[in-house]
């Protein structure tokens, strides 16, 4: 539905284009597409902080001191000469006393699990669906898409909301409910590409040859449509992460001590009006984490479809 | 045309029969109907006699039919809390929701139809690249963080809009844009494919060629052709912003159905969120359906597919 | 059905198409604009369960007996004078001369209609233990009614005196809960001009107010009560001028609020206590909690005093025994005390078996730094905590569940300054009873099966020592709750926790 975006980066004038071979041609591509490579830094960067969040963090972020809480952060020394802001709390420290910093790195944690596993689960769903519709056409096409209908009809918010407020909230089951939630697009994208490959001559091909049908949807079929289902994929996880922020807003999403950054976002919005760093840092993080997914989403469907952009 | 717009609407009763069933299933998997209307200070005694008195006794199948029966003639019964007719619930809350997604969609469209017209007219200009990275930006940020910073700054610090309440349309200001910024991105991007794609077709060319304005051209016969997608897109985005607006409602105390939803939902008020549930997707249903239709009338190859 | 659908969205339009925005600065208007932060399920009285409704019901309607906010003591409203006749007969005198908003008379018609209704279990009124101790109410003659308990009811005048409103008989027996809902009428110092259930109520001054009650003519000519469920978009409009008094507010936020020039912030104790139940009885999973050594450790684990200084400020007081120090029978004296002592609690854990701590699921509604600070002092001592934040009804009905082994709770009483309005709620065998102790339970049946005083107090010390000595509580602290409001309201907080509009003028 969404037309490819164009970051004119990475363009080649054709005559080099052709001097060049595939591969060394696709790594021109992405080390040209600046935005992309942006994408890719920030979020190696946020993977690294939360892989390495043990090694990084200056604190426990569950270690709570009641008598050191809402320290300002260490700006607030340099500005208004804050006795309370220092150096052992750089970013200050939560309601509770916890480091806002650390809090901040395990986030990440919380925020890259819940988009990568809503992600693998809408994805084996939504491809599965998909591809078996694009493949076969006919009656698996029309339940497919009588699926696809029935869960678009149903809004996500609420059912996430009325789901979880139902059966309990935890991480595993935002997890759950998202990625329940989230694979229509995956299969709506998935059918159409799959229905192009099945038409593309070699796959006539091996299927005149008597290739069996798994082999040739794994094997001919999937490698055709791996670049949609990687753009699908970025624009999903995004997506969960912000939903996720979402319902921790309205205080069903993760729960506490767990610093989730919705959760982190939702705990310091009354103290948006007389500390604003609070809110501010956590929304800085998610926005700089949804924005690198979704450079990279948009990148790779420039990268690997250039002749289709405009 | 016909055959095409029955199998459509056959189609769309399934859903919502498979829409309601989920819903019915669901909520009555966690919540007894009998204890939630029967009160707290209720015996086990008296639970079983409400059980009886409303047919919660019956099986599921039968129970849903009935309930389904009575939704088909805008009856969802009673909301257990507020002790009053969900549909009256529903009637009173609609109008500010109703108002506040066309607001958040006219925006969005007013936004990005203008953005994403210039931006195609300049492929890659310096327009184009400000358009883009503004709707990337964008959709990267949280809706409720950027609800909160409206109100500081607009509300509070320069005092030019009323930050909760529904009385009049200012009230509606803040609420629509924290609510349709983020479906900007795609209206823009699909205007922009759009008018790209028909400003290299044939027929521009051809009225280039007779002469014509180019202002005429752009309006009368480009941009004309190249919203239809964007119509459809834009019903469909419709029915995502009723489903979408509880946290928008819930901050900017709006009590629209989003709220009551939300409200609904913690106090486990199971008949108002099934009412709710339903009455979104049937909205998302009928406008789809109808943009279906539209589309399948102004291009008819679709009919066939 | 259908064409109200369509007057909906016909309606939806008209929204849109209408007004500009009204201007601040409601001291010029004598209006008082008031945020409350959740919605009265139903301005009916008896079809409402939250405290938002009380407050409504005390500007709208009246109690045959009321209460000094500040001695405790009960006054006059609209009964003059009663006496018990035996100790399960009540009579009481009715002042005359009273009219209701809709200009009906009150009479002992009025009392006798209203109390009998409700108490027919056939209505269905919510917070069956407000009424279920009447058996009925009698006229004697045109203002004088006789009330008769079901069994010798002590605490009878506390329930007559804030759960209680008399409606007018003749228009309640028309209208009924629905009408009532929507169109209140009593005879309080205020009288309802709109309604727009659960988002906005207008208020106006009844200049036909009677004299001599225990309310004073309303001040303020009209108070607009918005339901705002944000607290950060109620702060927004306090800041912003758009509303005038707030309450519950954060204390962080009640100290920065303080700072702002056109602001005031009072910080006031309430009767409401806050506690952490535990399941004693065995009636969840949880089989950890069921050991008294386990309860007494976390008891020992929590440091209260810091919470208190740190986090909830003001007034608020270290609790001991189940229940607020001024009710009748609360004697902290025979309360087993639990000082905060980590290494004890390590130890306790140990004796029973959990040296290694155990998993707890965690239930609590309020502000979740209290939660939180709460389990961050389990977790020192090796407890694995899983907290369930809620909304109170869910909490509440997750008790009823029996499925909570530890949870974060709080009682107001009802404002009811008399024991009976919390421990027998809590240790008497209802779906809130997580001790199930038949002797707690048969000590609290006596001390409220009587009206001697002496026999009451016995009973209840017998109930606190055991309640606190099981650790079958651990009471924490009494709440403050912060009030923020313009400069220009003249306004005074009351321990019962309930704003009295009507007394509040402008400076």
């Amino acid at each position: 539905m969404a037309a490819p975006a164009t970051f004119d980066a990475g363009r080649l004038a054709p005559e080099r284009a052709l001097a060049l071979g595939p591969v060394a041609l696709l790594r021109r591509r992405i080390f040209g597409h600046r935005s992309l490579m942006l994408g890719i830094v920030v979020l190696g960067l946020m993977l690294a902080m939360g892989l390495l969040a043990y090694f990084i963090a200056p604190h426990d972020p569950y270690a709570q001191s009641l008598a050191s809480r809402r320290f300002p952060p260490i700006w607030h020394a340099w500005i208004w000469d804050d006795p309370k802001a220092g150096w052992n709390n750089v970013l200050g420290t939560d309601k509770v006393g916890r480091d806002y910093l650390s809090r901040l790195i395990y986030g990440a944690r919380i925020s890259l699990l819940i988009g990568f596993a809503t992600m693998v689960i809408s994805g084996l769903i939504g491809t599965t669906l998909g591809v078996l519709a694009g493949y076969f056409g006919g009656r698996v096409d029309m339940v497919v898409t009588f699926l696809v209908t029935t869960r678009l009809s149903m809004p996500v918010v609420l059912v996430a909301l009325a789901v979880v407020a139902l059966f309990g909230s935890s991480l595993e089951m935002v997890i759950l409910v998202l990625g329940f939630l989230l694979w229509d697009r995956f299969a709506v994208v998935m059918r159409s590409v799959t229905m192009q490959a099945r038409d593309l001559d070699y796959v006539t091909a091996a299927r005149a040859i008597g290739c069996s049908t798994p082999y040739i949807i794994v094997r001919e079929i999937m490698p055709n449509i791996v670049n949609s289902l990687v753009v699908v994929a970025t624009v999903e996880m995004a997506n969960a992460i912000l939903l996720e922020a979402a319902l921790s807003f309205l205080g069903l999403g993760v729960q506490p001590p767990l610093p989730s950054w919705g959760l982190m976002l939702s705990e310091a919005k009354e103290d948006m009006f007389f500390s604003p760093w609070m809110i501010t840092l956590p929304g800085i993080c998610l926005f700089m984490l949804v924005l690198s997914i979704n450079l990279l989403g948009d990148g790779v469907r420039d990268v690997t479809a250039p002749e289709g952009r405009n | 045309m016909l055959v095409y717009s029955l199998k459509r609407l056959l189609l769309a009763c399934l859903v919502v029969l498979t829409v309601s069933g989920i819903t019915f299933i669901l909520t009555n998997a966690a919540i007894d109907p009998a204890k939630a209307l029967a009160g707290d200070s209720a015996s086990a005694a008296d639970i079983d006699a409400i059980r009886k008195a409303y047919g919660f006794d019956r099986p599921l199948p039968v129970q849903y039919f009935d309930w389904l029966g009575s939704a088909l003639i805008g009856e969802f019964g009673e909301s257990v809390r507020m002790r009053r007719p969900v549909a009256t619930l529903l009637l009173e809350r609609l109008p500010v929701t109703m108002s506040l997604g066309a607001c958040a969609l006219a925006f969005a469209l007013l936004l990005s139809i203008p953005l994403g017209v210039v931006a195609a007219l300049k492929p890659n200009s310096a327009v184009d690249r400000v358009a883009l990275s503004l709707s990337v930006l964008g959709q990267a940020l949280p809706t409720f963080w950027f609800a909160l910073m409206m109100i500081i700054l607009f509300g509070v610090i320069l005092r030019w809009l009323p930050i909760s309440g529904s009385d009049t349309w200012l009230h509606f200001v803040m609420p629509a844009i924290a609510l349709g910024y983020y479906a900007t991105p795609a209206f823009m991007r699909l205007t922009r494919a759009g008018m790209i794609e028909v400003l290299a077709s044939d027929y521009i060319r051809t009225a280039r060629a007779k002469g014509l304005r180019p202002p005429t051209v752009l309006f009368k016969h480009a941009l004309r052709n190249a919203v239809i997608p964007v119509v459809s897109l834009a019903a469909v985005q419709f029915g995502f912003m009723l489903g979408g607006s509880v946290v928008i409602e819930t901050i900017f105390a709006l009590h629209g159905v989003g709220f009551l939803a939300w409200e609904s939902i913690s106090r486990s008020d199971i008949p108002v969120v099934q009412a709710i549930v339903l009455l979104i997707s049937l909205f998302y249903i009928v406008l789809t359906l109808l943009a279906d239709l539209l589309n399948a009338y102004l291009d008819p190859r679709i009919r066939v597919a | 059905m259908m064409k109200q659908w369509a007057t909906a969205v016909s309606a939806a339009a008209l929204a849109l198409a209408c007004g500009v925005p009204e201007a601040a600065a409601q001291k010029s208007k004598d209006t008082l604009r008031v945020a409350w932060q959740y919605t009265i399920e139903n301005v009916d009285n008896y079809f409402n369960t939250n405290r938002e409704g009380i407050l409504f019901s005390r500007m709208v309607f009246d109690n045959l007996i009321d209460r000094d906010p500040k001695t405790f003591k009960a006054v006059p409203n609209l009964a003059t004078a009663w006496k018990w006749a035996d100790d399960r007969t009540l009579e009481m005198e009715l002042r005359q001369g009273v009219k209701f908003h809709n200009g009906e008379e009150f009479d002992a018609d009025d009392v006798v209609f209203t109390l009998n209704w409700i108490s027919d279990p056939a209505n269905k009124v919510l917070n069956q233990s407000n009424v279920n101790w009447i058996e009925k109410a009698e006229k004697v003659d045109k203002f004088k009614v006789r009330i008769i308990s079901k069994k010798p009811f002590p605490a009878a005048l506390e329930f007559l005196t804030i759960p209680l409103v008399i409606y007018p008989n003749e228009y309640y027996a028309k209208a009924g809960p629905k009408e009532m809902g929507l169109k209140p009428v009593g005879t309080g110092p205020y009288k309802v001009t709109k309604i727009e259930p659960a988002k906005e109520y207008t208020l106006e001054r009844f200049d036909g107010h009677f004299k001599g009650g225990s309310k004073p003519d309303a001040k303020i000519k009209h108070i607009v009560i918005r339901t705002i469920p944000e607290m950060s978009t109620q702060i927004a409009e306090l800041l912003a001028g758009g509303i005038d008094w707030i309450w519950y507010v954060p204390t962080d936020q009640a100290d920065r609020l303080e700072r702002v020039p056109s602001l005031k912030v009072d910080r006031a104790e309430t009767m409401r206590t806050g506690y952490i139940g535990f399941d004693a009885a065995g009636r969840t999973t949880n089989k950890a909690i069921n050991d008294v050594r386990v309860r007494q450790a976390i008891a020992h684990a929590i440091d209260r005093d810091a919470i208190i200084k740190n986090l909830i400020g003001g007034a608020s007081r270290k609790i001991h025994a189940p229940c607020f120090p001024t009710q009748f029978g609360c004697d902290d004296s025979v309360a087993t005390r639990y000082d905060y002592d980590p290494a004890k609690a390590k130890k306790l854990l140990a004796e029973a078996g959990f040296a290694n701590g155990f998993d707890l699921d965690f239930y609590a509604y309020r502000p979740r730094d209290w939660a939180e600070a709460i389990m961050g002092y389990l977790t020192a001592v090796g407890i694995r905590p899983k907290l369930q934040h809620m909304t109170y009804i869910a909490v509440r009905d997750k008790n009823h569940e029996g499925v909570t082994p530890m949870y974060f709770m709080d009682w107001g009483s009802y404002s009811i300054n008399d024991v009976s309005a919390i421990m027998p709620n809590f240790f008497g065998g209802s779906p809130d009873d997580f001790a199930r102790d038949p002797e707690l339970q048969a000590w609290l049946q006596a001390g409220g099966a009587t009206v001697d005083e002496k026999v009451r107090k016995e009973n209840y010390a017998k109930a606190v020592k055991r309640i606190t000595e099981r650790a079958y509580w651990l009471p924490m602290f009494s709440f403050v709750t912060n009030y923020a409001y313009t400069k220009d309201l003249d306004f005074t907080p009351f321990p019962d926790e309930i704003p009295r509009y009507y007394q509040y003028g402008w400076k």
